[in-house]
């Protein structure tokens, strides 16, 4: 065989091997396809909000997630046309940014810390687009810019009085004698710690002599290392656990179903987001950053767009709350419910103010 | 009777520079070949897709901007692999040793404060470079004195060196504030965007110097491309690393010691992938924080690969790549296609140059076959 045959065979052995895989492919990418498909609804669009994706992306069961969905609510409730970019690396934010500015998209939503310093150089660029920057703080104030930020640790506070309450209850067989509750933070930075300080003072709150383990897996996205944490919590006596993770806590969900434990979802609706799950979850602490999206928008409708200020969302404001109980609805005791009601009342009212650090 | 035989000379040059670049420019255009059937069966217009891909990479000086800025790292991490892969060495660990760069270059910079750039601008490379070779050190003297694989070390220290920044962006380094990131470096100790360089009135005379982002760091790639050229081609340097590279046995019968180069060429290819950490630091984000690389150490692994290991292949390989990245966020916003597309395409560019050694090693192996049975 001389040398061009063979490369005319190399050639066509290697369209073989992608003509194989080519169907594979194409059906992967279906599901994606669909955001981007979505065709804005006819009837004069009053308002073209959109939003940039940090990197990652749509699909992250988390707040870029929920922020699509606030948008989706305001698209279908309010008419809104929306547009939603995803970013592959850090430096696509300004391009995203660019991209939807010029085309005339505002409000423009930044989702997630690491865009604050696009945002901030990228808004007076832009000074007649409004832009939300979601779990961004401004120091300095930019008309043009309002900060949505939440007070997770309230949040977590009502998981702690439900996680608290639970292990010295006996509604489930899973729960034990030991007293000892579990927390699965991510990275260790100040914006996990609050969900830790807000849990612990909720559990200590209804249960003084609770102990509160808490473990950092240092990722958001080591679901081994989530398991291993949360093994390792269940081994130390702990019978509910609060995961604060991102993808790590479907790890930590492992580790419950396989040594008999209860957990507690973080950002969305863990029970739904989170398929099988049912049987561990006992109720998750929502970040509702649909909401911010959408009372934003609205803002922008009503001519209240409140430019130039950092914005935060507790529990007063629908920004946090908790999931409904699903499976356990039934076997929480009504005593838990009442609780979690007198401590959301409380801090509404003022007289519980939850610590932000531990 | 010189006037032929120089022409035959330089055409055989050619001949070999086609021959070496044939493949991967087949394999690009094959890719985008496939690419188009996946994005026609997905739903999308192809064609609208690699309009805007196109448009965004290359249609406007701001969209070449955008392609120099994505290609600058990857041409470093790049030449960091290809270096290693030209001493016969896989150095998977060049995130790591770009995180120690880019780490070097931010505690300098941040350190000197307000200052000249010339005083600070070399340091900070130089810090950064130092600071990948002693990354990639520890492990080649591993590989060295006990043999122990540098994927598995290299690898191994992307993690610790990864961990150990995000620990001092949250802790020692961490700027006052929620946000876990150092302070922004003096304007003094960054690389500037090549427009700024470049008054108003010429960059209207001249719009194609409206670079947008792409800053002087593209100069340094390319620097560094030339310079590992000439090393590999010209010094004795280089030519112990490629003959480790081709066999180490017979390199080490020669009188080379396989152990002191194996050494040198992982610290070299540290100092290169140090300084794309030092140029994302100083050209694009101006402050350190966990996320500051996408991944560069490990798309330059397949720039390397595409680029065949040849240190000035690897700049239009890395280009391709950069080019690439930076069309999909215009064609995402204009074709609609999902820029997850990119990455099949990135993969697919991979798939066919490794596809053709695969088909090529069992050919050679056959024509091996044939010379034994023939004798």
């Amino acid at each position: 065989m001389n040398a061009k045959t063979s490369r005319i065979l190399a050639l066509l052995l290697a369209l073989m091997l992608v003509v194989a895989f080519v169907p594979g492919c194409a059906a992967e990418e279906e599901p994606a396809e669909e955001p981007a498909a979505e065709e804005p609804v006819a009837e004069e669009p009053a308002l073209k909000a959109a939003m940039v994706t940090d990197v990652g992306g749509l699909g992250d069961k988390s707040f870029n997630d929920l922020a699509y969905e606030g948008l989706k609510r305001a698209e279908s409730e309010l008419g809104v046309e929306i547009e939603v970019l995803e970013s592959a690396e850090i430096t696509d934010y300004e391009t995203n940014i660019d991209s939807l500015a010029n085309a005339g998209f505002s409000p423009i939503f930044a989702v997630g810390f690491l865009m604050t310093d696009t945002v901030v150089k990228m808004a007076p660029q832009y000074p007649d687009t409004l832009f939300g920057g979601v779990d961004e703080f401004f120091e300095t104030p930019i008309p043009n810019v309002v900060g949505l930020n939440f007070k997770e640790e309230e949040g977590s506070y009502l998981a702690g009085v439900v996680a608290g309450m639970a292990t010295v209850d006996k509604f489930d067989t899973r729960l034990n004698d030991k007293n000892v509750i579990g927390f699965v933070g991510g990275m260790d930075t100040p914006l996990i710690r609050k969900f830790e300080a807000g849990y612990a003072a909720g559990a200590k709150a209804v249960n003084p002599d609770v102990q509160v383990i808490a473990l950092y897996t240092g990722s958001f996205t080591d679901q081994a290392k989530g398991k291993e944490l949360g093994l390792s919590l269940i081994e130390q006596g702990a019978d509910v656990i609060y995961a604060a993770a991102g993808a790590c806590g479907t790890g930590t969900i492992q580790a419950c179903q396989e040594k008999g434990a209860l957990f507690i979802g973080v950002d969305a609706d863990q029970y739904l987001t989170v398929p099988g799950s049912g049987d561990v979850m006992l109720t998750s602490m929502m970040k509702r950053v649909d909401n911010a999206v959408y009372m934003t928008i609205e803002s922008v409708i009503n001519d209240e767009f409140a430019g130039g200020t950092n914005q935060v969302f507790g529990l007063k404001e629908g920004g946090v709350e908790l999931a409904p109980y699903h499976d356990f609805e039934s076997k929480v005791p009504q005593a838990i419910k009442d609780a979690v009601q007198k401590a959301t009342d409380d801090i509404v009212g003022g007289t519980i103010t939850v610590p932000e650090a531990p | 009777m010189s006037e032929p035989r120089e022409g035959t000379v330089v055409q055989r040059r050619w001949m070999t520079i086609l021959q070496k670049a044939g493949t991967p420019v087949i394999s690009a255009l094959l890719a985008i070949a496939v690419g188009s059937i996946i994005i026609w069966a997905s739903g999308y217009d192809p064609l609208a897709a690699f309009a805007a891909l196109f448009k965004g990479s290359f249609g406007s000086p701001k969209a070449v901007g955008d392609t120099l800025l994505k290609s600058t790292p990857l041409i470093l991490t790049g030449l960091a692999v290809a270096y290693g892969f030209r001493a016969g060495l896989f150095n998977i660990g060049a995130e790591g040793q770009l995180f120690m760069g880019g780490l070097a270059a931010t505690a300098v910079g941040l350190a000197l404060g307000a200052t000249s750039w010339w005083i600070s601008v070399p340091l900070m490379l130089l810090a950064a470079m130092l600071a990948g070779a002693a990354w990639a050190f520890i492990p080649a003297l591993l590989k060295a004195r006990i043999g122990a694989h540098e994927v598995i070390t290299t690898m191994m220290f992307t993690y610790i060196g990864r961990y150990f920044v995000s620990y001092l962006v949250n802790g020692p380094m961490k700027e006052p504030g929620n946000i876990p990131q150092t302070p922004a470096l003096d304007p003094s100790a960054q690389l500037p965007r090549i427009a700024t360089l470049f008054s108003e009135g010429a960059r209207e005379a001249l719009p194609i110097l409206n670079l947008g982002r792409a800053h002087m760091g593209i100069f340094v790639a390319l620097i560094a491309a030339v310079v590992i050229w000439l090393i590999l081609k010209y010094t004795t340097l280089g030519f112990e690393n490629r003959a480790v590279g081709f066999n180490r046995w017979a390199s080490e019968t020669a009188g080379i010691s396989v152990q002191w180069t194996t050494v040198k060429a992982l610290c070299i290819s540290g100092v290169l992938a140090g300084l794309a950490g030092a140029t994302e630091v100083m050209g694009v984000h101006h402050r350190l924080f966990d996320q500051f690389s996408s991944g560069f150490g490990f798309t330059g692994i397949a720039v390397a690969l595409l680029a065949k290991n040849h240190p000035l292949g690897v700049i239009p390989a890395a280009l391709l790549f950069g080019a690439l990245s930076a069309g999909a966020t215009t064609m995402q916003f204009e074709a609609k296609v999902p820029q997850d597309i990119i990455q099949i395409i990135q993969a697919l560019v991979i798939f066919f140059v490794a596809a053709e050694e695969i088909v090529l090693w069992f050919v050679r192996r056959r024509q091996k076959e044939a010379i034994s049975h023939a004798g």
